[in-house]
């Protein structure tokens, strides 16, 4: 054991305290830089500061507990406001504030009395910039956008994580979509120090397998954690890949390197899931189901006319056979009259001859004669006795008048030569 | 009495005994023979046509499915 005399807690803390103070208190205060990765306001400002781009799952990253009282707080509130700057996770902030040490729960946190967001916000872009003009000025930035996407890509090789959620929410819109994806699944880290030369391994290896698509994925998370996705090495695999890259890394609003450099990008996982089933789905739809829809409906149409046409036939021909029916026998009918009609008028032609003819005959009748006078001398044998000269005197002659006979003898004769 | 050809050669010989009514160039002893003949015609073409129907109705739940699928 030293000579240096044993100190309670207490008296540790308040040396501590004073030591701490004495280079990094109130009167020193200094400049820190650093991610937000957690923050809580609640009246008071908390924040919990991790080095940029550090991984949440490096357990032994430093975490600064930094805190802004809130007469403090509420003008650097309004500040920020004005510039339209949140406080959020994943920002790059440097703070100035001190140290402060709470010594019931033997923390040593920041009091911050200063933030200036505008500061590395700046920094971080003019690099992530002068890389995007790089990568433009060789013309990387449109290469992989010019390599010809498959109209049905079913082939999807997958860079991701298996554990994560953006892994699981973008197989999930592949696997439930009804299409027969075929998924090559590379995993890789997502974040960290690893995660770049990984996932330019992977892209190398999919783009040998011969895949349609392939596909980087990756959920949301802070800056520091999607910093790979911003990293050189994998926008240059991405970008000469002979494969179409497409992304879905972060959440909305994020837009990364490789974003710019891919083939094509959405937003989240989830919706790089969805366009790439709509892309097979359109296909689908125009190769496969409208043919069918199509075909179904001129099958129907061709049916249809058949049909009509068939039982028109019919009808048309039963109309036509008792027309012609109906025709002839109205010719029939027609005749018919004809020849009765000709009948009677002969009929009545010869009736009425008969009796022209009938009341001539009556005018040369006899008994006309012998009603008006006249008689019919006859001789014994019946003849007719038309002259004198045809008589004897003496001879027995029979007179004969309208009402009867008698007979005569022939006295004398006169007028014979 | 002769063979009936295929679809459009039997609605081609249809048509023509319809029209031959149409232009009143059928007798009454060529009628029965045109109407037995238009008779046999109409019932290949049904006979045909349902048989088609019939086959249609096997794949239309096939075709349908794709068809419709959303």
């Amino acid at each position: 054991m030293s000579s240096e005399p044993i100190l309670e807690v207490g008296e540790y803390y308040n040396l501590l305290t004073t030591q701490l103070e004495s280079a990094f208190g109130r009167r020193h205060p200094r400049w820190v830089r650093g991610e937000v990765a957690k923050v809580y306001e609640k009246t008071h400002l908390y924040v919990d500061v991790v080095d940029a781009g550090s991984s949440s799952s490096d357990s032994k990253r430093p975490v600064l507990n930094a805190h802004c009282w809130a007469s403090q707080w509420n003008p650097l509130k309004k500040k920020l406001a004005s510039d339209g700057v949140t406080l959020q996770p994943g920002m790059i902030v440097n703070f100035f504030g001190y140290v402060d040490v709470y010594a019931p729960q033997g923390r040593i946190g920041f009091t911050v009395t200063e933030i200036d967001v505008a500061g590395l916000l700046g920094d971080v872009a003019r690099r992530r910039q002068e890389l995007i003009a790089r990568l433009a000025s060789e013309g990387l930035l449109e290469a992989n956008k010019r390599v010809p996407l498959s109209p049905v890509p079913l082939r999807v090789g997958l860079v991701a994580s298996p554990q994560t959620e953006g892994y699981s929410d973008f197989t999930g819109q592949l696997l439930n979509s009804g299409f027969g994806f075929d998924i090559v699944l590379v995993k890789t880290a997502v974040q960290g120090e690893a995660a770049p030369e990984q996932i330019v391994r992977a892209l190398a290896t999919l783009d040998a397998h011969g895949v349609d698509i392939i596909c980087v994925v990756r959920g949301g998370g802070s800056k520091g954690d999607l910093i790979c996705f911003d990293d050189e090495r994998v926008a240059r695999a991405i970008a000469t890949c002979s494969t179409p890259v497409f992304t879905g890394i972060g959440h909305t609003g994020d837009e990364s390197v490789a974003d710019l450099v891919a083939h094509s990008r959405a937003i989240t996982p989830t919706k790089l899931g969805e366009e790439i089933v709509t892309i097979v789905a359109n296909w689908y739809d125009a190769h496969v189901r409208a043919p069918a829809k199509k075909i179904e409906n001129w099958t129907n149409a061709v049916l249809d006319e058949a049909t009509e046409y068939v039982g028109e036939r019919r009808r048309t021909m039963i109309f036509a056979v008792r027309d012609r029916l109906r025709a002839e026998q109205r010719q029939l009918a027609n005749t018919h009259q004809h020849l009765l009609v000709q009948s009677r008028h002969l009929l009545a032609t010869a009736t009425q001859m008969l009796a022209g003819n009938r009341q001539l005959l009556s005018a040369y009748d006899p008994k006309r004669r012998l009603a008006q006078g006249w008689s019919i001398v006859t001789r014994s044998d019946g003849t007719v006795v038309h002259s004198v000269a045809g008589v004897k005197v003496g001879e027995r002659v029979r007179v004969t008048l309208s009402d009867g006979t008698f007979e005569s003898t022939v006295d004398e004769m006169n007028g014979v030569a | 009495m002769s063979e009936i050809g295929d679809w459009s050669e039997a609605a081609q010989e249809l048509n023509a005994i319809v029209m031959s009514f149409d232009e009143g160039e059928v007798s009454v002893d060529d009628l029965f023979a045109k109407l037995e003949r238009a008779t046999a015609i109409i019932e290949a073409l049904e006979a045909r046509l349902e048989s088609t129907k019939a086959k249609v109705e096997e794949l239309a739940p096939r075709i349908a499915r794709v068809a419709d699928d959303e």
